[in-house]
């Protein structure tokens, strides 16, 4: 644990162990997706599955990023993760994006991907909202994963046929956002 | 519409689905949902701060969404007028 930098935040305000849960289970939300869109991305195939199978990827390596970029957060803050991984899973902040019963269903596909990115939007809203202007650091981390977040939903939510938008690709790196945490 | 009597629970009966026994029941703008089926509900709790027993109005308004999220939760009743 990093003891002032926990005593700062403590200091500021900030329910401490509550926002070590929410680190947590959000940090669940991450890897456990992670695992989900491995299964996703693997049945998008076909001439429509292919074509989101990119963004698909791109959103399933971001999301580990996010899990790698939220864990030294947390053991900072004197907290730590489940010792159980089934525990770990169970704990996570959004439902498992479990794969569609018609896998060749790519709206169904679709609809899972974007509700995946909604859940983590609100989230981080939430974990930036309670630490603004209080614990700079993991604002910081929060409304990094945010910005992806933000970008993610809106990839999915355009090829579900809600209008632009205004987004490319990637290009160049995964992670424009929450690279910085992650060397 | 027979057996369409709404209950009217009080804070203590609210209170008493709290989730810990697989009931969980919130109150929002005087209805009391039925949340126990919710992933986001589990073991009564919500996000790490919220819990279900609770007349959750004030709440709601603070929360990254709207109150359209209860409406696919069945509502099983009111919640009577503490004044
Ligand atoms: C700071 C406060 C809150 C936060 C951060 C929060 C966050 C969330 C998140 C992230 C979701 C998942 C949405 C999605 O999948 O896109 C959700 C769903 C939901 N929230 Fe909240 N919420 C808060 C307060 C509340 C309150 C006070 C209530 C009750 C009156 C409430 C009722 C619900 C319901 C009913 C759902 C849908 C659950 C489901 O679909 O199974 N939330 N909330
Ligand atoms: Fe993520
Ligand atoms: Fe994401």
């Amino acid at each position: 644990m990093a003891k002032v930098a926990r005593e700062m935040v403590e200091r500021a305000g900030v329910n401490v162990d509550e926002l070590l849960e929410l680190l947590v289970n959000n940090a669940a939300a991450e890897l456990t997706t992670y695992y989900y869109y491995t299964i996703l991305r693997v049945n998008l195939i076909g001439l429509d599955g292919e074509t989101i199978k990119e963004i698909a990827e791109t959103a399933r390596i971001e999301d580990r990023n996010h899990f790698e970029a939220i864990v030294p957060r947390i053991y900072e803050l004197g907290g730590r993760l489940p010792e159980s991984m089934v525990d770990f899973h169970n704990c996570s902040a959004c439902p498992p994006a479990s794969l569609p019963k018609d896998p060749t269903d790519v709206k169904a596909m679709l609809t899972v991907l974007v509700e995946a990115e909604r859940c983590a939007v609100r989230g981080y809203t939430n974990i930036c909202n309670l630490t603004a202007g209080k614990d700079h650091r993991t604002y910081d981390l929060a409304q990094a994963i945010l910005n992806e977040e933000v970008e993610h939903e809106s990839w999915f939510s355009e090829f579900l046929g809600e209008g632009p938008s205004g987004h490319f690709l990637r290009r160049g790196d995964t992670s424009p956002f929450v690279s910085k945490f992650l060397k | 519409m027979a057996c369409s009597i709404k209950k009217v629970f009080t804070k203590e009966e609210l209170k008493k689905h709290d989730g810990s026994n697989g009931s969980a029941y919130v109150a929002f703008g005087g209805k009391v949902y039925d949340v126990s089926q919710s992933f986001h509900w589990r073991k009564g709790i919500h996000q790490v701060m919220h819990h279900a027993g609770c007349d959750l109005t004030e709440a709601l308004g603070r929360a990254p969404h709207g109150s359209d999220m209860l409406d696919k939760f069945p509502v099983v009743g009111e919640l009577m007028d503490s004044d």
